[in-house]
């Protein structure tokens, strides 16, 4: 019981760090809270569920096709929504406002067209299930966090070793400074936003395969905003363990004392955060991000 | 052919006319220094120049080619700006720093060969790699700056106070590098407190007060001028 807590924590956690990675990502580079992240996600799982149902895709290329789309919609978002408001120097007040308004507006687009069905992936794994020290533990969720903690690792290396991963940093720090190096800043913004709508993408796909998927489930990116303030907000490393630590705490809440103080504990732990470590466990100061 | 050619050049912050109607060449091979005091402009000229600040009036040509709007496109061209007060990468190492300088280039050989090159001129950054810029002293940052914007191999130098905060000694250096910069075959722009050391190695200079030229010509000439010295250089 107490291993499979753990995995399942896991599991859901490393959902949580995928989702909290783009949404941090977004948040380092241009001082906004992406408030449309969650509806990106959801597309993402649209498109996965599309190509598992209509094409009978693998879960290999539903997962790079969710990831694929949901990056283009994530750039077609700042394109459209954010860019000109970009371009005329508003505060970030005024993208959040977009942002919102862009995740009423797809979810919107979702239920007028496909409608508010809840849909399920096909069973790629079955139920299956491995035996480890005498508790028995789903694949997928183990599958499932290794797959996150792989992707964060390698979106960590592009961001530390490659030249684009350094502009991005140079632009956190920056922006300015960093087109005088000849940096193309709608083109470095845009890569920003191809890697999260792609986290996104990754995201939406284990939500959709572990639960359902229907229009208002980019609402649990909520969650994710509180683990990237947990770890630390635009701290890559923060956004995991952030993840990772309210994915334990929701399943050993929901397991040992009740699933209704579930989300009471969650945001408790966000108002603590906000209220004694506004900076996170791993933004230790402002400097730092990315 | 001219490295750079400003006519009648203005400048608006909303309704703050900062440059109004400034005009000057910057020849192939020169030293150019603008004097004037706190609030004249100077700064804004050099933001406007790389293609941050956009003018309100006037034609700038970089290189007899009207200057592009976007930063990125006026370095393409050739140009680097060290900015008032180094504005560093200050969370990314020196390395890092010099990485983006040469953000542009291509190959990892050239990279090297051009930090190289600025290791023969700052020695001292070469021990510094792996620190973070912000840890930097005042000095080495300003050293990183010069660097990180050498790094691209510009034809154009644009240097906005690079002596400043710098103790004497080291204001010496900065002068002497700049003037080799110059003769390695980089065209330099530059703004100076310390101007009487700007406009020594100068071949012309420049003196803005309220966003208008009001005296110009050869650099040494501005620095022994009498009233010039009263009013810029402290005596
Ligand atoms: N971003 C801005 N918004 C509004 N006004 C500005 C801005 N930047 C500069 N100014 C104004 O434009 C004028 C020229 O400023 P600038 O920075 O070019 O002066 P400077 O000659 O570089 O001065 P200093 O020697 O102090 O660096 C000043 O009056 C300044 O207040
Ligand atoms: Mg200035």
């Amino acid at each position: 019981m107490f291993l499979q807590t753990v995995i399942t924590g896991l599991s859901i956690g490393g959902i949580y760090a995928l989702m909290a990675v783009g949404y941090s990502l977004v948040f380092s580079v241009l001082n906004f809270s992406n408030f449309a992240h969650g509806a990106v996600i959801m597309l993402g799982a649209y498109v996965g569920l599309a190509l598992a149902t209509k094409l009978n895709l693998g879960f290999g290329l539903v997962l790079a096709g969710s990831v694929a789309g949901a990056g283009i919609i994530a750039v077609l978002n700042e394109k459209l929504a954010y860019s000109s408001l970009r371009g005329r120097k508003a505060p970030s007040l005024y993208l959040m406002i977009s942002a919102m308004g862009c995740a009423v507006f797809l979810e919107n687009l979702v239920y007028a067209t496909i409608g508010s069905r809840f849909y399920a992936f096909p069973e790629f794994f079955g139920r299956q299930v491995v035996t480890l020290w005498g508790s028995s533990v789903s694949l997928l969720d183990g599958g499932a966090f290794l797959f996150a903690l792989l992707a964060i690792f390698g979106l960590h290396l592009f961001i530390r070793r490659t030249r684009t991963g350094i502009a991005i940093r140079a632009g956190v720090c920056d922006m300015t400074m960093c087109s005088l190096m000849g940096v193309d800043l709608n083109r470095l913004i845009a890569v920003v936003f191809l890697l999260a709508g792609g986290f996104a993408g990754v995201a939406g796909v284990f939500l959709g395969v572990k639960y359902l998927v229907y229009p208002t489930m980019g609402w649990v990116t909520n969650k994710a905003y509180i683990a990237a303030v947990i770890g630390g907000l635009g701290s890559l490393p923060g956004a995991l363990a952030g993840g990772l630590i309210l994915g334990m705490v929701e399943t050993f809440v929901s397991t040992y004392v009740s699933s209704v103080l579930r989300d009471v504990f969650s945001f408790t732990l966000l108002i603590a955060f906000l209220v004694w470590r506004p900076n996170g466990l791993m933004g230790i100061d402002s400097e730092d991000k990315v | 052919m001219k490295a750079l050619l400003v006519e009648d050049l203005h400048v608006h912050y909303g309704t703050i006319h900062a440059v109004q109607g400034v005009s000057f060449p910057v020849e192939e091979g020169e030293i150019v220094s603008i004097v004037g005091s706190n609030g004249a402009g100077k700064s804004t000229i050099m933001w406007t120049l790389a293609g941050v600040v956009p003018p309100s009036g006037g034609r700038v040509a970089i290189k007899g080619s009207p200057m592009p709007r976007k930063p990125h496109e006026v370095v393409a061209l050739g140009l680097a700006l060290v900015p008032e007060r180094r504005r560093l990468f200050s969370a990314l190492t020196v390395r890092e720093n010099l990485l983006m300088g040469a953000y542009r280039r291509a190959g990892g050989d050239e990279i090297e060969a051009a930090m190289e090159r600025c290791f023969e001129l700052f020695p001292i950054l070469r021990e510094r790699l792996s620190q973070r810029s912000g840890t930097l002293s005042g000095g080495e940052q300003q050293m990183l700056a010069i660097s990180r914007a050498l790094m691209s191999g510009p034809e154009i130098l644009l240097l906005d106070e690079p002596t400043l905060g710098l103790a004497p000694i080291l204001v010496e250096a900065v002068m002497e590098t700049v003037a080799r910069i110059r003769d390695e075959g980089v065209t330099v722009l530059m703004v100076e407190q310390n101007a009487t050391q700007a406009l020594e190695i100068s071949d012309r200079g420049y003196i803005l007060e309220a966003g208008v030229f009001v005296k110009s010509g050869p650099g040494p000439d501005l620095a022994r001028d009498p009233e010039i010295r009263r009013a810029y250089l402290g005596g």
